[in-house]
């Protein structure tokens, strides 16, 4: 392969979803914020909320992960770089996880990660990670709605 | 006898069992050591072992025991045992086919620190002795005391003459005679400063990153050289630009390969050409650590490092009621 077809690749794939996201209503003054959901609990319960229409703000965009246990520190982070005014990971509650153990490991690492954030000048409020099961549809509505107001409050300081 | 013969004298024992025995030696550059890879017993005489001795010979280990058969020996400041009972604990290399032979320390200069204090003139000669170090410059002449030109590591420094494993232990004829600083003052400060100033601090000193992975290379503990993952194509993490984005990120990926890993050894600020604190990031992580699960890296060999591990009720972390 050509260096310039090798370019070409490289910058194709830089065009991941984060950065499609990231891009989209640039003028937009509005937060945008991606929520990382697991396939078994919170993604099931966002869609329930959707389906028995529970009114949402439009800020969140979702990220359907196997397992909470999935989502690396530096999907986060990356995330922060390209641009996301927040970022909220959801998954199984402890001890429910499909895969017994996944958020466990996720909890450690995301609490880490946390912790680390205001260190390199990136505000904590601006994460956070919580447990919604599939059915909890309520829960889910109020969590965002909650999220999204802190990011506002956070982003327009 | 005197320490270095001591040193000689045991690896003239062992070297028969070893395949490799790596140590340090002397440099033409002055206030510079380089390492020594010995196979031969004629090569020992060449072994020294000084204040200028900083280099952490454990990064050699995973490298060396991928591509040498057979047992290696490594000369090991006490600090840098603890990168080889990191390696030991996430079984990156195995026990049998190293061979610690530990030294009794008292304490190593740092080369930056007194290139900082002679304002980077070009040394032609210097000799340590004693309390003192002299050095001859083009049109000046030095002298510097001791104390104030060890490592940062030096000045909180527990396990000089105790190393936490090994096989052979050397000890040293002097003790390390520092007046202790508190390890995490850097980080305070950079904690009492507001958001804003932090993201701008560190906007400044990535500001200098050309991205060379000196850092990364000589890392003890970063195994991954060959398919780290910013060099990756797929998954595709980073692009190769040096801009200011980039180069933070690129540390942000080490700091959490080595979260709950790092024995802060300091290597990684001292192969910095571009001066960048490093280490503060990872302190500041491994300072969360031990809070959160009460872990220091690089004691045990047993135990795990927490981030591979979990407990079903984790007492000290307290998460976040959004609800």
């Amino acid at each position: 392969m050509g260096n310039s077809e090798e370019l070409k690749k490289g910058n194709s794939k830089e065009k991941t979803d984060v950065k499609r996201i990231s891009n989209e209503n640039k003028n937009d003054s509005e937060v945008k914020i991606l929520a990382f959901l697991c396939n078994w609990c919170s993604y099931v319960g966002a869609d329930t909320a959707g389906t028995i229409r529970l009114k949402q703000p439009e800020n969140i965009r979702i990220i359907r992960v196997p397992c909470s246990g999935r989502v690396n520190p530096l999907f986060i982070l990356k995330a922060f770089s390209l641009g996301a005014d927040g970022v909220l990971v959801s998954g199984c509650h402890p001890n429910d996880c499909h895969y017994s153990e996944g958020n466990f490991y996720a909890r450690r690492r995301l609490e880490v990660l946390k912790e680390f954030l205001p260190f390199i000048g990136i505000d904590k409020g601006r994460f956070t990670y919580q447990w919604v099961s599939a059915a909890e549809a309520k829960k889910w509505q109020q969590l965002i709605i909650n999220f999204v107001k802190r990011i506002r409050e956070i982003t327009n300081k | 006898m005197k320490f270095e013969d001591r040193l000689k004298e045991k690896i003239k024992n062992i070297i028969d069992d070893l395949k490799l025995v790596v140590g340090y030696t002397s440099n033409k550059l002055p206030l510079r050591v380089k390492p020594i890879f010995i196979e031969n017993k004629d090569e020992i005489e060449n072994i020294i072992f000084n204040n200028l001795c900083i280099n952490n010979l454990a990064t050699y280990a995973y490298s060396l025991s991928q591509e040498v058969d057979g047992k290696i020996g490594i000369i090991l400041k006490p600090c840098d045992v603890k990168s080889i009972i990191q390696l030991l604990s996430e079984e990156l290399i195995s026990r049998e086919r190293i061979k610690i032979i530990a030294v009794g320390c008292s304490g190593v200069i740092d080369y930056k620190k007194i290139q900082k204090e002679i304002k980077g003139s070009k040394i032609i000669s210097a000799t340590v002795e004693h309390e003192n170090i002299e050095i001859n410059t083009l049109n000046k002449r030095f002298n510097l005391k001791l104390m104030d030109f060890y490592a940062d590591k030096c000045y909180w420094c527990d396990i000089y003459d105790n190393p936490p494993v090994y096989d052979e232990y050397i000890e040293s004829d002097v003790k390390l005679s520092v007046k202790s600083k508190s390890k995490y003052e850097d980080i305070n400060n950079i904690e009492k400063l507001s958001l804003e100033e932090t993201f701008l601090f560190w906007e400044k000193e990535f500001n200098h990153c050309i991205r060379c992975y000196a850092c990364r290379n000589i890392c003890p503990l970063e195994v991954c050289k060959d398919r780290c993952i910013t060099q990756l194509d797929e998954p595709y993490w980073q692009s190769q630009r040096i801009t200011l984005k980039e180069c933070k990120f690129f540390q942000l990926i080490r700091v959490f390969h080595l979260a709950g890993r790092c024995v802060e050894c300091g290597e990684c600020e001292r192969a910095c050409p571009m001066n960048i604190p490093l280490l503060k990031l990872m302190k500041k992580v491994n300072k969360e650590i031990e809070r959160l699960f009460d872990y220091k890296p690089g004691l045990n060999i047993e135990s795990k490092p927490p981030l591979l591990t979990f407990e079903k009720i984790e007492e000290r972390i307290k998460e976040e009621e959004l609800i």
